[in-house]
């Protein structure tokens, strides 16, 4: 049976219901969670941005990046820059960081987009690790290893609570767009680009043209997730930039499922919940990742929400055919 | 700028080019044969090298004790090939290339962590081993005699490759294999096993170079990404899963690296991607590689 990945969207948007309910909670939720916990639920909200700015790239285009932390702390740096070098509004600050981002993704996208597959992952983390090493190195500029401290959101925005709130704003304002983007006629056309580029090409679609907007909308708003969250960390390192931080989003795509739009999310808020938890009696957090990242592939291919989907969908073909009976 | 500088950096770039060639070859074999790009082959680099210290420390034998403890870190990580190879990759060969690379990430992941844990994340280095320790004059320049170790064993290993993929009926199925694998596996010749020496003969290759890279400069953790990116553009320039295109690519890198360096030293990584950049925009598979299907 052929699957059309868009009807799946909407049947599950239609039972809408828990969606609003979980708009609502995460509005009282400042009021109820403890200020750690408030600190970990912006992070696992920011990083999801992250995460659904990758998974345009990856569960629709078709095409892992491996070098999308680079954008996420371009972003970043954008933003500390402007705030503490040159003193800038703060809001036109935060616009700097997508801007800088996608003005970026533009040059190496129009390298990567030549490029499909294993080739195009290999020139994402390549680039990645270009930009992470030219931040690393200028330190006269960057501040290198030191990264840039200081970065303070104006006085109205210093408290967690009113911070999370922008947060969540940016966030859902974020995840509408690319929801809607992805609804688009420009998110069909890269789900035909994943599912065959070549008849897409026939059909008179410039392939490069469009994996290249793409590119530059994913780098956009992976610069908006880093963007919004160094002012609410106060600081930015190079370590946004490595390609252990690039492993995060697709880590998160994977293990909530990358063929559905909500995947990323779960996955991201499972991860950072996780992560909390586990830095409290151990910092070997890679190799937790590495074996979750094994377990998933072995055991639960497609992800939670893409098991989930599946299972549903197997439960109604049964039920179809009962009544077809 | 005077011949003598510049034959110096020329023969700096041979030795850096050579390095990365030992490394390259194994990550190009890999690919070639098993349509696996092994993102944790810079993993396995490191950790070689990590494993050399630890034995030319334990061992203390003068002399040749670096010798063998290279040898023996590159057997220890055809075992860790093993283990890999047969216990995650072979799961994985049916799936699509996605989840394998996300495999070869996991393992990273893994590896840093093991190496973080079992050597404290510090840096090490062991002494350029006899009868390569001190320096020879080349026009007046002081050029470190281990260097002319690291091209040789460079080219060493590319009159081995060439014998055994041109001259030796494993050979023969390694290029049968490359260009279809289902016609060889029809023929009678078990694939699973074929892969799996493969992947140990990269491993064990990947485990030496490590080894032999530690008197060239300090193991570190870090120094897997720094390889395996500069790996990456070695296979970008002169075409995956080729040969002559490895050889080839670690020649370019390795001279854009050292005069890139004379030149600024921030920038040599950026030179390199230049370079890359004109191959993409010219020959998006590289100058010896194929076109994607």
């Amino acid at each position: 049976m052929t699957q059309n990945p868009l009807e799946k969207e909407r049947s599950l948007l239609k039972r809408g219901w828990w969606l609003i309910l979980l708009i609502i909670a995460s509005m009282i939720a400042p009021f109820i969670l403890t200020e750690f916990y408030l600190t970990i639920l912006c992070e696992a909200l920011v990083m999801s941005l992250f995460a659904l700015s990758f998974n345009l790239l990856f569960g629709y285009m078709g095409q892992l990046s491996f070098g999308q932390a680079a954008f996420y702390g371009l972003g970043g740096y954008a933003v500390a820059m402007f705030v503490t070098k040159v003193n800038f509004n703060f809001w036109l600050s935060l616009l700097a960081g997508p801007i800088l981002a996608a003005l970026i993704g533009l040059i190496v996208g129009f390298f990567c987009v030549r490029l499909r597959g294993i080739y195009f992952a290999i020139l994402t983390l390549a680039f990645g690790q270009l930009i992470f090493v030219i931040i690393f190195k200028w330190h006269k500029f960057t501040g290198g290893d030191d990264g840039i401290q200081g970065v303070f959101p104006p006085a109205y925005l210093k408290s967690a609570m009113a911070y999370y709130y922008l947060i969540l704003f940016v966030f859902l304002a974020s995840a509408f767009i690319l929801w809607r983007i992805i609804n688009s006629p420009l998110g069909q056309t890269m789900k035909a680009m994943r599912e065959n580029s070549e008849r897409t090409e026939f059909l008179g679609i410039h392939i490069a043209k469009y994996q290249l907007i793409t590119f530059v909308i994913a780098a956009a708003f992976s610069g908006l997730a880093g963007a919004i969250w160094v002012p609410f960390y106060r600081s930015v390192a190079p370590a946004y930039l490595t390609w252990i931080k690039s492993g995060e989003p697709v880590m998160a795509a994977i293990l909530g499922g990358s063929s559905t739009f909500f995947g990323p999310i779960l996955g991201m808020f499972i991860m950072t919940f996780f992560h909390a938890y586990v830095l409290g009696f151990t910092h070997f957090w890679p190799v937790i990742m590495g074996t979750l990242i094994l377990i998933i592939i072995f055991l639960l291919p497609g992800g939670i929400l893409g098991f989930a989907q599946e299972k549903l969908k197997e439960r109604r073909n049964r039920q179809n055919q009962l009544t077809e009976e | 700028m005077s011949f003598d500088i510049l034959f110096n950096q020329f023969l700096s770039g041979i030795a850096r080019g050579a390095m990365l060639f030992l490394v390259a070859s194994g990550l190009s074999l890999t690919f070639g044969v098993l349509r696996v790009l092994n993102f944790a082959h810079g993993s396995l680099y490191m950790l070689g090298a990590f494993i050399t210290y630890s034995i030319w420390k334990f061992l203390l034998i003068p002399v040749v004790g670096f010798y063998v403890a290279a040898f023996l870190a590159a057997l220890v990580m055809g075992v860790c090939g093993v283990v890999i190879e047969f216990f995650l990759l072979r799961r994985l060969y049916s799936r699509g290339w996605p989840e394998q690379l996300l495999a070869t990430y996991a393992i990273i992941l893994i590896i840093t962590d093991l190496v973080k844990w079992q050597w404290k994340g510090d840096f090490y280095s062991i002494p350029r081993p006899p009868p390569f320790a001190g320096a020879v004059f080349l026009f007046g320049f002081p050029f470190p005699s281990y260097n002319f170790f690291v091209i040789l064993l460079g080219l060493g290993l590319v009159v081995f490759l060439w014998w055994l993929v041109y001259r030796t009926r494993l050979g023969d199925i390694i290029r049968a294999a490359a260009h279809d694998r289902e016609m060889v596996s029809a023929l009678g010749i078990p694939i699973p096993w074929l892969f799996t020496w493969i992947f140990v003969l990269g491993s064990m290759i990947a485990g030496l170079s490590g080894g032999v890279s530690a008197p060239f400069g300090s193991i570190g953790l870090g120094m897997d990404i720094d390889i395996i990116v500069e790996c990456f553009a070695v296979v970008v320039i002169g075409g995956m899963g080729s040969l002559p295109g490895t050889l080839l690519g670690s020649f370019i890198v390795g001279q854009v690296y050292s005069f890139g360096i004379m030149f600024k030293p921030q920038w040599a990584l950026g030179f390199i991607f230049m370079v890359m950049a004109v191959i993409l925009i010219i020959r998006p598979w590289g100058i010896f590689g194929r076109p994607e299907r």
